[in-house]
């Protein structure tokens, strides 16, 4: 019997919302592929043709949220006339409602992906792909209108904006003010300072001092070595004479 | 100790000023005291550094969202001896506020009715026109086409108050202007806590509507469809604000029938509501072409009882007819415990009651007072002779309702010497 593609999309999402359930409830450790599956309505084999692992399914639920707040950012009608900053918050805001329902099991994916790592960053790596491309969409928008400078060193700003998202969700985790209100005003001012960095374009000002700072520190270094740094020098030389002789 | 920080009960709630004017004094005495008066450039020098340390903080507080404003916008009507400069950034900050953004609109209207403003509303504005308390007012078109103005707070603000009042306070410590504006943090925490309840001001407001029927004077309907603990909707109300109103350079007329209109509010809601809207804040304030007042935000109603109601008529009149016995009977049927023998209480009143009462009853004895052409400002020389109230130890208790009552007509007379307006206000006490 030939499963078509919407089938198996739904199936995806079942397996993945079944995830959630059983981890939120148990833990991730506790949390065992056959309960997922029968949770899920699924065969106990069937499962693992949509998810080998039961990290996949952790990290396979991140990616699926990314989805689901790029469709809920597109169903705003003006989002495209929000100001950057607006976009910004925005994205953070719906992420954290979209999240809400599901705060226990992101504590879960926090702990285990805290507790490893390496091995967490390369599994959140698809995640982060989708959250970067939202943000990278919005401010390669604002340049392009012109609402801010032309950003050197561009492709570094999505990756700071996702560790400054972990942060935000890290102290969301923790905050238990009522309906999160410091988390809302933490993000509220936090964003607009982000808004202002990157009005003044000050990541790449940052950037080019501390680079000119380390040349000129490394130099000066260099100096101070002296005889040490001769040879060196003098190997410098003749290799560059070297096409001559 | 004569040095010592007045603690008396009529020092602190005081009867005319309360905490504005006895935080003004004390700061003067202690500005008096200091060592090297004399050496004036140093003293200049010390006083342009405070000035400037004092103006970077409050314009960091009107920066700031939510509850620090407002206690800002609070602390400069409570400290009319605040500098100049002072009260300017506050005005300022009345109706320029740094916007809420789209993304909390959003998330706003979604906690609270569970669906976004384009399906809540006909039309909305994300745009806000005006700052409000605690946060911004924008115009909308309900679904029948009512014209609405819709009062959206803050999200988070009524959690974040104690927080952010205790950041203030350390905030404010260093500063100068320390003692004079941490005396009334305390009462200001208190107040903020009630009014970001808006179903409380909903309330406030359709009382208000329906029992205060004075000509030209007009109060926006409530519309609870559109209204929860966190938005208020009324009907929105044309009209300028005091300062673009004086800016069009009112006649002299104009000034005083709108001086005279928010006298005769003060008066009626006080003598036959028994209640005050105890905001004297310019912003609440809206000045038509037409002479129509409009009167908005109930956030702050005070009420009064009717023994405090019926008394306040025979103090104005033993204050009015210097009547020694009288004054001081009424203010202990008020409430007031002195711990003075007979021949203090006549000290007390000689040297302090009378030249306040005399301060006090200028403006009725005149009949018709001018609150503009005045070689000092009436409320100044009011202040000078409040001073002297904040000396007396021995006052133990006295009706807290005096508060806000001192602080209301102090507003009041603020404004009306802002507007330079003349006022009839003999007749309306004394019946």
């Amino acid at each position: 019997m030939k499963v078509s593609k919407q089938e198996k999309a739904l199936t995806r999402k079942r397996i993945l919302r079944a995830a959630v359930d059983v981890i939120s409830e148990k833990g991730f450790k506790s949390a065992s592929m056959r309960e997922i599956a029968r949770r899920a309505e699924v065969g106990d084999a069937t499962i693992y043709n949509y998810f080998p692992t039961k990290e996949s399914l952790l990290y396979g639920y991140c990616e699926e949220k990314q989805r689901e707040v790029a469709e809920a950012l597109k169903m705003i009608d003006d989002f495209n006339e929000y100001t950057l900053r607006e976009q910004l918050q925005q994205l953070t805001e719906t992420e954290l409602a979209l999240w809400l329902p599901d705060r226990e099991f992101l504590a879960e994916v926090f702990t285990l992906t805290f507790s490893a790592p390496v091995a967490g960053a390369v599994n959140l790596a698809e995640t982060r792909r989708l959250f970067n491309h939202m943000v990278e969409e919005m401010i390669d928008a604002a340049i392009e209108v012109g609402e801010i400078p032309d950003q050197p060193y561009r492709e570094l700003l999505a990756p700071l904006y996702w560790d400054y998202f972990t942060g935000v969700l890290a102290f969301w985790l923790k905050d238990d003010s009522q309906g999160y209100a410091n988390t809302t005003q933490l993000v509220d001012r936090s964003v607009e300072m982000i808004a202002m960095v990157l009005q003044t374009a000050l990541i790449g000002k940052a950037l080019d001092l501390f680079s000119f700072m380390f040349r000129s520190q490394i130099s000066r270094h260099l100096e101070k070595l002296g005889d040490y740094t001769a040879p060196w020098k003098q190997a410098k030389r003749r290799f560059m004479d070297g096409g001559d002789g | 100790m004569a040095d010592s920080i007045p603690t008396g009960k009529l020092a602190r709630t005081g009867i005319a000023g309360s905490a504005m004017l006895k935080a003004g004094s004390r700061h003067l005495r202690h500005a008096a005291k200091r060592p090297f008066l004399s050496e004036a450039a140093r003293h200049q020098q010390q006083q342009q550094l405070d000035d400037e340390t004092a103006r970077i903080l409050f314009q960091t507080f009107t920066r700031l969202r939510g509850s620090a404003l407002k206690i800002a916008q609070m602390l400069s009507m409570e400290s009319n001896l605040m500098p100049e400069w002072f009260r300017r950034e506050m005005a300022k900050s009345y109706h320029q506020v740094p916007p809420l953004g789209r993304p909390l609109i959003r998330k706003l209207i979604m906690q609270e009715f569970n669906k976004p403003a384009e399906e809540l509303f006909a039309y909305f504005d994300s745009k806000a026109f005006a700052a409000a308390s605690l946060g911004q007012v924008h115009g909308a078109t309900g679904a029948q086409g009512e014209n609405l103005a819709v009062k959206l707070q803050y999200p988070g603000i009524d959690v974040t108050i104690d927080s952010d009042i205790q950041l203030l306070r350390s905030l404010i410590k260093p500063t100068r202007y320390a003692r004079l504006l941490l005396s009334s943090i305390d009462e200001i925490e208190q107040r903020l806590h009630e009014e970001v309840d808006y179903h409380h001001e909903a309330d406030n407001n359709e009382w208000f509507k329906t029992r205060l029927r004075i000509p030209g004077v007009n109060i926006p309907a409530v519309y609870r469809d559109y209204s929860s603990k966190r938005i208020l909707a009324t009907e929105r109300l044309s009209g300028d604000h005091l300062e673009a109103w004086l800016h069009t350079n009112p006649t002299q007329q104009e000034r005083d029938h709108f001086g005279q209109l928010l006298y005769d509010i003060f008066v009626h809601s006080f003598y036959r509501l028994h209640a005050l809207h105890a905001d004297p804040n310019p912003g609440n304030y809206l000045f038509t072409g037409d002479g129509t007042l409009g009167l908005l935000d109930f956030g702050c109603v005070r009420y009064y009882s009717s023994d405090f109601v019926s008394l306040m008529p025979v103090l104005l009149h033993a204050y009015m007819t210097r009547d020694a016995d009288e004054v001081i009977s009424t203010y202990q049927r008020l409430g007031m415990v002195a711990a003075m023998t007979e021949k203090e209480l006549q000290t007390f009143y000689d040297q302090t009651l009378q030249p306040f009462g005399d301060w006090l009853t200028k403006p009725f004895k005149a009949g018709r007072f001018d609150f503009s052409r005045r070689e000092t400002s009436y409320t100044a020389e009011g202040w000078r002779s409040f001073k002297q109230l904040t000396n007396v130890h021995k006052i133990n208790d006295l009706a807290n309702e005096f508060i806000y009552f001192d602080r209301t007509f102090f507003g009041l007379y603020q404004i009306f010497e802002r507007m330079g307006a003349c006022i009839d206000m003999e007749h309306q006490w004394l019946v």
